[in-house]
C-alpha cells in the first residue's frame, strides 16, 4: 500500500519551475553568443586610450561579425578590442598599427627600446598600440600579437551623448 | 460502465476526421503550422544546444598526423573522433603539462591545431631545429605546445610561445575508433614484472613514457619570482 502524498500536488508546479529555468538559461546563452558572436554595447575603461577614449563611464558599440566574416579586412588605424596576450581574462583595445609585412619602429618615443630599433611583422600577426604611449602596455611590451586574438572592432561610441563618435579608417599615409 | 478507466475514452470518435482542404481556412493554417511551426520550434532552443558545444563540451574530428601515436597513428585507417571540454579552459582552470589542448592557429587565425603542453609560463625550453634560438623562456600568460612527432608538426618550434589566449579546449575522451574508446591517461612507468607476456600494450605504454621523459629532459622549472614584471 502506498501511503497518500502531496508529492502529486507539487509536480505541476516542480515542472513550470524547471521549464522557466531552461527558457532563461536558453535566454542568457542567445545573448551571449551574440554578445560574443555580433556584437553589443561594452563600457571601456583604462588610461591607455586616453585622447580618443575617456578613462572611465563611455560606453562603445563593438562589431564583431564583421571581423568574423572577413578577418583579413583589418587597415591601419582601425580601433579593435583583442584578448590580451599576456592574461586570457582580459580584453583589451588598441589601435592597428602595423599589419603582416609592416617594417615597424618599436618605440619611436624611446621609452621602452632605442627609437632606432626596428622589427619587420611576421605573417598572420599585427602590431598594436595604445594612444597613449606612457600609459599603454601594448607590442612596445610583447612583440606583436597574433591575428585569431582579434576580436572585433570598436564601430562607435554611444554614450557621453555630446561626445557620439564614428570611429573609421582614419590613418593618412605620408609621401617621402 | 465505471468499471472502465478514464483515460481509455477517446476524445472524439475514429470515424471522425479532420477535413484538409483550401476551403477549410483551419484547416490551412494547421498544414502551415505543421511545415514551418515545428522547424521553429526547434530554432528556438538553438541557443541552448549551440552553447553548451561553445561553452562546455564538443565533439571533434581529428585530421593530421601530427599528434601521432597519441591520436590518429599510423596503424589506424580512421580519424580519430575526440570529445573537446571547452568548460575547464573559460573556467580558468590552471594549465598543466602534459595535457592535449586544441588552440588556434597563430599564424592562419581560422585553423585550428592540436597539440600537447610541453612548457607553462616560468619554464625554460630547448628548442628543436626550425627556432632560431637554443633556449627559451615562455614569458606570463605563454606555453609551449608541440606535437608528438616532430617531423610532421606545425608547433612552438616554429612559432614560439603561444598566448594562452589561444587555446580553445583540452581533450578529455577518445571516441572512435573503438580499440582506443575511454579517457585520455596519462603517461605513467609501465610495471614489468616476471611472467606477464609484453604484449603491444606494454610496448606502447614504454614509448609513450620514454617519449614523455624526453620531453620532460628538455624543460627546467623556474620560479615566476625572479621575473617578476612591474605592471603599470
Amino acid at each position: 500500500m502506498i501511503p497518500p502524498s502531496w508529492l502529486h500536488l507539487a509536480e505541476p508546479a516542480v515542472k513550470r519551475v524547471g521549464f522557466t529555468c531552461l527558457h532563461l538559461i536558453n535566454f542568457g546563452f542567445a545573448f551571449h553568443l551574440f554578445k560574443e558572436n555580433v556584437g553589443g554595447l561594452c563600457f571601456m575603461a583604462g588610461p591607455s586610450m586616453l585622447p580618443t577614449l575617456d578613462n572611465s563611464g563611455e560606453l562603445v558599440l563593438e562589431s564583431i561579425l564583421p571581423h568574423r566574416l572577413f578577418p583579413n579586412q583589418l587597415g591601419r588605424g582601425e580601433l579593435i578590442t583583442l584578448t590580451s596576450p599576456v592574461d586570457p581574462s582580459r580584453i583589451i583595445c588598441k589601435r592597428v598599427i602595423g599589419l603582416p609585412g609592416d617594417v615597424i619602429c618599436v618605440d619611436p618615443t624611446g621609452l621602452k627600446a632605442h627609437s632606432t630599433e626596428h622589427v619587420i611583422v611576421p605573417k598572420g600577426h599585427i602590431w598594436v598600440a595604445g594612444d597613449n604611449a606612457a600609459w599603454s602596455r601594448d607590442s612596445r611590451d610583447y612583440g606583436p600579437v597574433s591575428m585569431a586574438l582579434v576580436r572585433g572592432r570598436i564601430a562607435a561610441r554611444i554614450y557621453p551623448l555630446n561626445r557620439f563618435t564614428v570611429f573609421s579608417k582614419n590613418a593618412t599615409y605620408i609621401e617621402h | 460502465m465505471s468499471l472502465f478507466p478514464k483515460f481509455l475514452k477517446l476524445s472524439r470518435p475514429l470515424t471522425a476526421r479532420r477535413v484538409h482542404s483550401a476551403t477549410n481556412p483551419e484547416g490551412s493554417f494547421r498544414r502551415a503550422w505543421a511545415s514551418i511551426g515545428r522547424p521553429l520550434r526547434w530554432i528556438y532552443w538553438l541557443p541552448l544546444g549551440l552553447g553548451f558545444t561553445q561553452y562546455f563540451y564538443t565533439l571533434k574530428t581529428i585530421r593530421g598526423r601530427s599528434m601521432q601515436p597519441t591520436l590518429n597513428p599510423d596503424t589506424s585507417s580512421w580519424d580519430d573522433i575526440v570529445v573537446f571540454d571547452r568548460y575547464s579552459i573559460n573556467s580558468g582552470e590552471p594549465i598543466r603539462k602534459g595535457d592535449i589542448v586544441a588552440l588556434r592557429d597563430p599564424i592562419d587565425s581560422r585553423k585550428m591545431l592540436v597539440k600537447r603542453i610541453v612548457a607553462v609560463a616560468g619554464d625554460v625550453v630547448k628548442t628543436l631545429p626550425p627556432y632560431p634560438d637554443a633556449e627559451v623562456f615562455v614569458p606570463e600568460g605563454h606555453v609551449w605546445v608541440e606535437g608528438d612527432e616532430p617531423f610532421r608538426t606545425l608547433d612552438s618550434n616554429k612559432f614560439g610561445p603561444v598566448p594562452l589566449a589561444l587555446l580553445d579546449s583540452k581533450l578529455v575522451y577518445i571516441v572512435w575508433p573503438l580499440d582506443r574508446i575511454g579517457p585520455l591517461r596519462p603517461t605513467i612507468s609501465p610495471v614489468s614484472k616476471r611472467g606477464v607476456s609484453r604484449d603491444f600494450r606494454w610496448y606502447s605504454d614504454m614509448a609513450a613514457f620514454k617519449r614523455e621523459q624526453r620531453r620532460q629532459s628538455r624543460v627546467t622549472t623556474r620560479t615566476l619570482d625572479d621575473h617578476v614584471s612591474v605592471v603599470t
